[in-house]
């Protein structure tokens, strides 16, 4: 089987703490993988080995069958990544910001097509010739979710993406992810919220303590069931 | 790289702090600018004034004797080169103005700092002080927070996702805030080309083209210094605020404590001798020579001996020359000699301690682009030597000349005088300043520190860059 996404072993160990233990993961095109778990608990550490921002301890993460470590920057044509406070550069407005990921990226779109993805994504009409310094948190996580699409990434990987939104553009969010799943973008999404992971993945994995303690498929649990088992190993 | 430095550049302008900083930069820059610029034209004038004043009253001297000629003397002044108005170098100490006379070199007088108050000690508001020591500190604020700022917000895990790599974030930042600081420097540097190539009163040619773009180059090359050590700081220190500190810390120990030190330190090694004790020690040397104005100094009996048995006569009114303007003559070589002699030793000590100021150079960039500045707008002391030397030579052979004359006056010269109208005869001092050739091989060695720095910063810095941690 050809995953997109793939944790072997993987390990990541700090002075004094155990971040990841023996994570093994695949992800398969189209599929949407929801982490949850607490604060500390490994979702950051994991996606940010599958970025190649941290070199593991032991093991080996791999992104469409390359491994990260050997290919720091080739992997990265195949992600794209929205951290849980999307920051952007103050002193340029939200289309240019888009304009300098997007070209970064290698895609010179023109500035009809920047305007499309920052309207799909949410941000008013008014706000793309404001400077991102005067953008709400929401705001700047819609231009960041427009920076992701206009990447056209295999690999979407997401770390709390829809933490600021307000609930209209949260469900918009989850149409989006729902559609480029669709599409074939597999997505990995660290999240706290449980009903949200419930509505738009297809597995969803628990971590505690660095360890993946349990995944199930989406479609076996309703919200309140996927909601008792994650509180049934947070309190264990 | 090229959207980066976009980015950079963009964000820099559109930055309020570095505008009102640039801003200020700028107004000190076109100041100092026009300041050296008057300051030039000011003291080129009075010079040239003087110049022609005693080139007017040495030749319209009355018939005279031609020792007395040599006596009278006249005055060398130090014309200035073109782009002092950008870096007077040295210049403000060293004097403007020498007194050529038989028998004795002058040192150059009356400097703008014997005639001023203590606070030019401090040295003067010049663009190439700006240069030096104000420009690197707006790139330090422009810089210190290159990665720091990103690590801090986030951004650059964002923009490292996108598949650059850090080294391309590090070059697209240095080539970003190159040019925000280019915005800043090349009004001024345009306006000073603009003086010296647009007035008259400059003597333009390839000769000052040749000197003003190796001038700008070089400064290009100090500020690219700055910009990548402030990137590299920035990626390795763990804030913005340590970032700031270090690189403030950088800026002093560089720009003020080493070459204070260094200063010092060859003043110590390579201790000059004052200037009573190279008189006195010129006047006791002095000694061994021929006294011309001594009847009863023995070589000159021994001389005027070797005349009469030479012509095959038996007294001295018998011969054909002067033996007073011989013994002059023998005088003058013997007396230069000692002074070239003294001062070359006095000049060499100078010199070692300059070398030791330019070897620190390969440690300290600051230390490298001051010689290199100076040498460029031939402000610096080999220029100023060049120009003492070449006084030197006029002096001598202005004196021998004179000798000569009254060499050729015979037996009782002592009693007559030469017509007004030889003295228009003689050559008046007329100055060339060495060319930018002759000045390269003096710059040799902060020309290579300035360089090894560029590619050793920008190599090591880099691999330092790519190491950093990101978050």
């Amino acid at each position: 089987m050809n995953y997109i996404l793939e944790a072997r072993d993987l390990r990541k160990e700090y002075p004094n703490k155990l971040a990841l233990q023996g994570l093994n993961l695949q992800i398969e095109p189209g599929e949407v993988f929801c982490l949850l778990g607490q604060n500390g608990a490994g979702k950051s550490t994991t996606i940010n080995l599958f970025l190649g921002f941290i070199a593991p301890t032991s093991g080996a993460a791999f992104v469409n069958g390359m491994e990260v470590a050997a290919n720091p920057l080739k992997i990265k044509e195949h992600l794209a990544y929205i951290p849980e406070n999307v920051m952007l550069y103050p002193h340029l407005t939200g289309l240019e910001n888009l304009a300098l990921f997007s070209s970064l990226a290698g895609f010179k779109y023109k500035e009809a097509e920047l305007l499309d993805y920052l309207h799909h994504a949410g941000l008013p009409a008014e706000a793309v010739r404001r400077r991102v310094g005067t953008y709400s948190k929401g705001m700047r996580q819609k231009v960041g979710i427009a920076i992701a699409v206009a990447k056209h990434a295999k690999v979407l990987l997401l770390d709390e993406p829809t933490s600021g939104l307000d609930p209209k553009a949260s469900n918009e969010f989850s149409q989006l992810l729902t559609q480029l799943s669709a599409e074939g973008t597999a997505v990995l999404m660290a999240t706290h919220d449980i009903f949200r992971a419930k509505e738009v993945g297809t597995r969803v994995g628990i971590m505690r303590e660095g360890e993946l303690v349990d995944v199930r498929p989406t479609a076996a649990l309703n919200a309140q069931e996927l909601e008792q088992l994650y509180l049934t190993y947070m309190h264990n | 790289m090229h959207s980066i430095a976009q980015k950079e550049f963009v964000s820099t302008l559109r930055d309020k702090r570095f505008l009102v900083l640039s801003v200020l930069v700028l107004a000190l820059l076109l100041a100092a600018t026009l300041v050296g610029r008057a300051s030039y034209q000011t003291l080129q004038q009075e010079r040239q004034l003087a110049q022609q004043t005693v080139n007017d009253q040495f030749r319209h001297q009355p018939a005279r004797h031609p020792h007395r000629v040599a006596h009278y003397g006249s005055f060398a002044f130090r014309p200035r080169s073109g782009l002092s108005l950008l870096d007077s170098g040295v210049d403000s100490f060293t004097g403007t103005s020498v007194f050529l006379e038989a028998h004795q070199q002058n040192s150059v007088n009356f400097s703008q700092a014997q005639q001023s108050g203590s606070l030019i000690r401090f040295g003067e508001m010049t663009v190439a002080f700006v240069l030096q020591m104000l420009v690197p500190l707006l790139i330090i604020f422009l810089c210190f927070g290159a990665f720091t700022q990103e690590r801090e917000t986030g951004t650059l895990k964002l923009l490292l996702s996108q598949g650059v790599s850090l080294r391309q974030v590090a070059w697209g930042k240095i080539w970003g805030y190159s040019r925000a600081v280019a915005l800043v420097v090349a009004p001024a540097l345009a306006l000073a080309a603009a003086l010296l190539f647009g007035t008259e009163e400059f003597t333009s040619g390839a000769d000052l083209v040749g000197r003003l773009v190796l001038f700008v180059l070089s400064y290009a090359v100090y500020f690219f210094l700055f910009i990548v050590g402030a990137v590299v700081v920035s990626a390795v220190q763990a804030s913005s605020r340590a970032a700031l500190v270090t690189l403030l810390g950088l800026w002093i120990l560089g720009c003020i404590i080493l070459p204070k030190a260094t200063a010092n330190l060859g003043a110590t090694l390579y201790p000059a001798v004052t200037k009573a004790q190279m008189d006195a020690d010129v006047h006791e040397e002095a000694q061994h020579g021929i006294n011309g104005h001594d009847p009863q100094d023995q070589r000159s009996a021994a001389l005027k001996a070797g005349l009469l048995k030479k012509y095959g006569v038996d007294s001295e009114e018998k011969l054909p020359v002067s033996v007073g303007g011989i013994v002059m003559s023998e005088s003058e070589a013997y007396s230069a000699k000692v002074y070239q002699q003294h001062f070359a030793d006095l000049n060499a000590t100078y010199e070692r301690q300059n070398r030791l100021s330019d070897w620190v150079g390969l440690l300290n960039p600051y230390q490298a682009i001051r010689p290199l500045s100076m040498g460029l707008a031939g402000s610096d002391f080999a220029h100023y030597v060049h120009f003492q030397q070449a006084a030197e030579a006029y002096r001598y052979a202005l004196v021998q000349r004179l000798n000569a004359l009254q060499t050729s006056m015979g037996y009782g010269d002592k009693e007559r005088k030469l017509d007004a109208h030889t003295w228009q005869q003689l050559p008046l001092f007329a100055y060339q300043a060495p060319p930018l050739g002759w000045a390269l091989p003096h710059l040799l060695l902060p020309v290579v520190a300035l360089l090894l720095w560029a590619v050793g910063l920008s190599w090591l810095g880099l691999r330092l860059i790519s190491n950093s941690r990101l978050a």
